[in-house]
């Protein structure tokens, strides 16, 4: 009986509602794993916490040590069932590298990330539901590079909350700004205010709501992307990308320059002196 | 936004810092020059944003908004254009999102009654309004003093102008007074006393040594002044605990000075050349 009235209902179905029941079916899973390596200092692991209440579709994995093998991520990330893994790399106990891939097919980026503020700073003064969905607000200078578009079609993926996530909720109170700026991304958080700042009643309907910012603020500097999840052949490197290593090796040696050139120059004066003895005085001896 | 105005973090003062090392170090051409091959795979860069891309899915599942200008700022050091850069491009993304939801009908901002957990926790944001309120009180307190400071310098001129014309009526009266005592001592008794003041009783010498041998009002002889103010000074009867000791009082009583008495010719000779002394043995045995 049951399947004759199934089918029976099938018939007489509504378009729309198949539509609909397509679009559901149509619904992007989205989950990120969220890896820290170990030594990563509490800056950088309350970044990550952050990150991980703003995005409600995330999963929190221990800290692994994957300096060597790095494709281990990758079985992590079909362990938990999750799509994409932002895997925080820490090096020298200062440097934070963030990977972002999409596991397993790929791609993945690896990004330098700098200038790391947290929402535990007192600066920040907004606030906003825990799960709610954000905007995501891109820059224009996100279309102008094919590796740009690459970037901000990842960070769409990932940054967007997919409509009814798991403890997501259906309201939007904050906004994502990604923006390029000095050929780096910048990422900052805020929260949509909709009340009157004096009153806290209602605003016009015409007036603009105002930003409050919430953190947390960081920069993405690119490295490279690869065409894998975590490996792969390079699409595209950053030409202005400097490793901090460098910078830091380069700073040494200016200071060390300083004693070098020293050095250097009392070696050349006594070279100098020694090839041009002074001439003898003939009249040196005639007083004596 | 007004936040930005204030002092940097650690991270950023570093990561400045570090910015204007390889500004500096740029310069002199000691970091190691950049390679000249950059991998740009643009044109597999472009397929794969194509092949990863969700551009089908509806706007309310992607939540994207690419702002109409790119963002161009002049100096990446300005915090203040910058971040006022990114609260534009934020502001312009929600209100096109808005836009959005509405079309989409979903609700875009959550309704009043809607409570849930949020982002940063009650406590973390009374610490940031603590924070906010001591700074206000701060700026208030540093006004306040400021205030201060240009009262008490009026209040100290206003003091002294007081202080000088209290002196002036002093003088003035004391004068007055003088006068009065010359006329009346050169026998010009016309006048009625206008102060009612003894003015024979107070600190002339010529009587004291007239008055020796006066019997007192028991017939007892009072004793000469100088017995007089000895004994008021070591004391005569009565008890002389603490009394014989200085204290803030009798320091500071400055009555029995008198500026002119201690500036007069007769005074000051007097010190400096003391009372004949009694010469010298060999002196006398000369003289003898």
């Amino acid at each position: 009986m049951a399947t004759l009235y199934k089918t029976a209902k099938s018939e007489y179905q509504d378009v729309d509602d198949v539509l609909e029941e397509r679009e559901k079916r149509s619904d992007v899973k989205q989950r990120i794993l969220m890896v820290a390596s170990r030594g990563v200092t509490y800056r950088q692991r309350h970044l990550m916490n952050d990150l991980e209440v703003l995005l409600p579709h995330c999963k929190k994995e221990s800290k692994v040590e994957a300096k060597q093998d790095i494709d281990l991520l990758n079985e992590l990330a079909e362990i938990q069932n999750c799509n994409n893994v932002f895997y925080f790399e820490s090096r020298k106990h200062q440097d934070l590298y963030l990977w972002v891939a999409r596991a397993p097919s790929g791609p993945s980026v690896k990004f330098h990330v700098q200038n790391i503020h947290t929402m535990d700073e007192l600066k920040m003064t907004g606030n906003c539901l825990r799960g709610s969905r954000p905007v995501l607000s891109f820059d224009a200078n996100f279309d102008s590079e094919p590796h740009l578009q690459l970037l901000k079609e990842i960070f769409t993926q990932t940054f967007g909350v997919p409509k009814g996530a798991r403890k997501s909720k259906p309201f939007f109170d904050h906004v994502f700004t990604f923006s390029v700026v000095d050929g780096r991304i910048w990422f900052r958080n805020f929260q949509i205010v909709e009340k009157d700042a004096q009153t806290g009643g209602d605003m016009a309907k015409t007036a603009k709501p105002t930003l409050v910012e919430i953190g947390p603020r960081f920069v993405l500097n690119t490295i490279r992307i690869f065409e894998g999840s975590f490996g792969g052949p390079t699409l595209y490197e950053n030409p202005k990308y400097i490793s901090p290593n460098v910078v830091r090796a380069a700073v040494r040696s200016q200071k060390a320059t300083k004693y070098a050139s020293r050095v250097a120059d009392t070696q050349d004066r006594e070279a100098r002196v020694k090839a041009n003895p002074l001439p003898v005085d003939p009249l040196k001896d005639v007083f004596e | 936004m007004s936040d930005d105005e204030h002092s940097y973090d650690e991270a950023m003062m570093e990561d400045e810092e570090t910015a204007l090392e390889i500004a500096a170090l740029q310069s002199e051409n000691l970091l190691p020059q950049p390679k000249k091959e950059f991998i740009n795979h643009k044109a597999a860069l472009r397929a794969l944003v194509d092949e990863i891309s969700q551009k089908s899915l509806k706007w309310i599942q992607r939540c994207d908004v690419t702002s109409s200008e790119p963002i161009v700022v002049d100096k990446t050091e300005n915090d203040l254009d910058r971040e006022l850069k990114f609260y534009q491009q934020g502001l312009e993304a929600v209100v096109r999102a808005q836009l959005e939801v509405q079309k989409a009908g979903m609700p875009f901002s959550r309704p009043d009654d809607y409570f849930a957990e949020m982002v940063k926790t009650d406590a973390h944001m009374a610490r940031i309004r603590q924070k906010l309120l001591d700074q206000q009180k701060g700026i208030q307190n540093s006004e306040e003093a400021k205030k201060q400071r240009e009262l008490r310098k009026y209040g100290k001129k206003i003091e002294q102008e007081k202080l000088k014309e209290r002196e002036d009526q002093k003088k003035a009266s004391l004068d007055k007074i003088a006068t009065i005592k010359k006329r009346l001592r050169s026998g010009d008794l016309g006048e009625v006393d206008d102060f009612e003041i003894d003015v024979d009783s107070d600190g002339d010498g010529g009587k004291a040594k007239g008055a020796r041998g006066k019997k007192g009002r028991d017939g007892k002889p009072t004793a000469n002044k100088k017995r007089q103010l000895k004994d008021e000074k070591f004391g005569f009867g009565g008890k002389k605990r603490g009394l014989r000791k200085n204290t803030a009082d009798s320091t500071s009583d400055m009555s029995g000075f008198s500026q002119k008495r201690n500036k007069s010719a007769n005074f000051s000779a007097v010190h400096k050349r003391g009372k004949t002394k009694r010469p010298g043995k060999a002196k006398r045995q000369r003289t003898n």
